[in-house]
């Protein structure tokens, strides 16, 4: 976890909006992530070491500096006659849901968090909301399975966040879910077109203007491909 | 004048102030740029959405490639950063020439900076008829023409390869406008001066060099390509030196003037081209990066001071080339 002082940034961003980050020096672009809190005139980003880039991330020392570009893209929009929201993550997706939760409890829903990961070791163990639920694959820890096997019955209005198949899996189940979609970015602004989006409907919009929240069904998860990044680039 | 001690990496020094030696606005290929510094193609979209920008520095601008009809361009992954260079295909992804004359020209018809539209086709008849198109509709400061994008399955590059390909799409243009026509180069070619000459026999009004070199990045984890269209156009400061070199070599061939392009980020970089013999630069990956790319290059160019008489130099150096060349 990190925290930057943005005041602007902690002001105004919703659940589900993005900051592009700037770490100099360090690779060329821009690295897009989801807001995980805000509070005062801080921004929390969630992240892990994958590669040279955010392993750097996390050597920063109070008082560097770095660029954010942001609040950028449509968040999730919560709708209050739903009684209850069900947020789903799945290992890093985590990143968008407690501002989610809070927007959410703060209208007056009722909050389920389901939260799934390869392994109890991989779990991260924060929540917030009114109940939370467990998955991890091996079965180390809460339900064996995914988050999707861990959601309650009647869920409400879903948000989720996390790998690809998860999301396509939880489009099959619940085509009305809005998904954050985490995809490579260039500028993050809209002018590049980097950030394609396939969608059911033909052609493409931009994961960074558009998105990166979708309803579920909206996407063409099979023309979709998972993000890559070469080993010690991210 | 300074009289300070010259620190490595220092501008020189004892120099007049570029814009003594440099009146901006200043007049390129028909054109009035109000500053040195362009927007560089598909790195500005329509001139709408870059935030943060300050847009007194930008001494004209060149939109997202356009084609007579909509593109939903290439499957993603359409971008992949390499060391110090962005490799991407985005396929030209666009709205189509009506949507532009439309919704976009209008707009421009009432900024102060002068808006070129960046003209493609699969055959020579389609750039013409897009050329032919846009002839008198308000807000279009002037013609570029690409025949130097590397990710379409025909047309774009391959017209950019060989002199006689490049001097026909540029004489069907000429033909069909009034509006300036600058013809963007690619460095795929084996002798870009040949290219540069054609086109300016062609009736160019200026060239801009270069467009994107063709790359290609491979996934080892699944074996694939990592761009979905498989190649892509290699940009940022991976290139300059690559591009300050052909751009020089362009110079070098031909009277009208040469914007450069290619992985300029600051004002030192857009000196390398100021110096290299071209009039103009135009700012692309760097954008992405920083919407304020341009400001900032603007900005320390006005800071900058030049060696006494570059231009002059250049000048002679280039008209002597072209001539013994010919």
């Amino acid at each position: 976890m990190l925290g930057f002082e943005a005041g602007p940034i902690a002001r105004e961003v919703r659940a589900g909006q993005f900051v592009n980050l700037l770490l100099r020096p360090g690779p060329l672009l821009r690295r897009p992530f989801s807001v995980y809190r805000a509070e005062g005139e801080v921004v929390e980003l969630v992240l892990k070491a994958v590669g040279e880039g955010t392993h750097r991330l996390l050597e920063l020392h109070e008082g560097d500096r770095v660029s954010l570009l942001g609040p950028l893209g449509r968040g999730f929009t919560l709708d209050p006659s739903a009684g209850q929201v069900t947020l789903v993550s799945g290992g890093l997706g985590v990143a968008p849901m407690p501002l989610a939760a809070r927007q959410a409890r703060a209208m007056g829903l009722r909050v389920c968090w389901v939260h799934g990961a390869p392994t109890a070791a991989d779990l991260c163990t924060e929540w917030e909301g009114d109940e939370v639920r467990w998955a991890t694959e091996d079965g180390s820890f809460g339900t064996r399975g995914t988050a999707l096997d861990a959601m309650p019955e009647s869920p409400g209005q879903v948000l989720a966040c996390g790998p690809l198949p998860m999301l396509s899996a939880l489009a099959q189940r619940r085509p009305a879910a809005q998904v954050a979609v985490e995809t490579v970015m260039g500028c993050g602004t809209g002018v590049c077109l980097g950030c394609a989006i396939p969608l059911a409907s033909g052609g493409y919009d931009r994961a960074c203007t558009e998105g990166p929240v979708y309803r579920a069904d909206s996407i063409a998860w099979e023309r979709l491909p998972a993000p890559t990044c070469r080993r010690g680039e991210a | 004048m300074t009289t300070s001690r010259a620190e490595p990496g220092d501008p020189p020094s004892g120099l007049p102030e570029l814009d003594s030696v440099w009146r901006w606005p200043l007049e390129v290929g028909g054109v009035r740029l109000l500053t040195p510094v362009m927007a560089a193609s598909g790195t500005f979209g329509f001139g709408t959405e870059v935030p943060l920008c300050d847009r007194r520095a930008l001494g004209g601008m060149v939109c997202k490639g356009i084609f007579l009809t909509p593109r939903t361009g290439a499957p993603p992954p359409r971008i992949v950063e390499t060391p110090s260079g962005m490799l991407n295909a985005i396929g030209l992804q666009g709205p189509g020439v009506e949507t532009l004359i439309r919704d976009y020209a209008p707009l421009w018809a009432t900024w102060e900076f002068p808006v070129l539209v960046n003209l493609n086709g699969e055959t020579v008849e389609e750039y013409a008829e897009l050329a032919a198109r846009l002839d008198g509709v308000p807000g279009i400061a002037g013609l570029e023409v690409n025949i130097s994008c590397p990710n379409v399955h025909r047309g774009g590059m391959l017209f950019g390869h060989d002199p006689q390909p490049a001097a026909a799409v540029t004489a069907a243009v000429r033909a069909r406008t009034r509006l300036p026509v600058w013809v963007k180069l690619t460095p795929a070619t084996g002798d870009i001066a040949a290219v540069a000459r054609a086109c300016e026999e062609a009736g160019a009004d200026a060239l801009c060099a270069v467009n994107t070199f063709l790359g290609m990045a491979f996934d080892a984890e699944t074996g694939r390509p990592r761009l979905g269209f498989g190649t892509g156009g290699l940009s940022g400061p991976a290139i300059r030196p690559l591009a300050v070199y052909l751009a020089h070599r362009v110079a070098q061939a031909v009277r009208i003037p040469v914007i450069g392009i290619g992985g300029i980020t600051c004002a030192e970089d857009a000196l390398e081209f100021l110096l290299a013999g071209c009039r103009a630069v135009q700012v692309g990956t760097a954008t992405f990066v920083d919407p304020n790319a341009i400001g900032r290059v603007v900005e320390g160019l006005r800071r900058r001071r030049l060696p006494p008489g570059h231009l002059s130099s250049i000048d002679a150096c280039s008209r002597q080339d072209a001539s013994s060349q010919r």
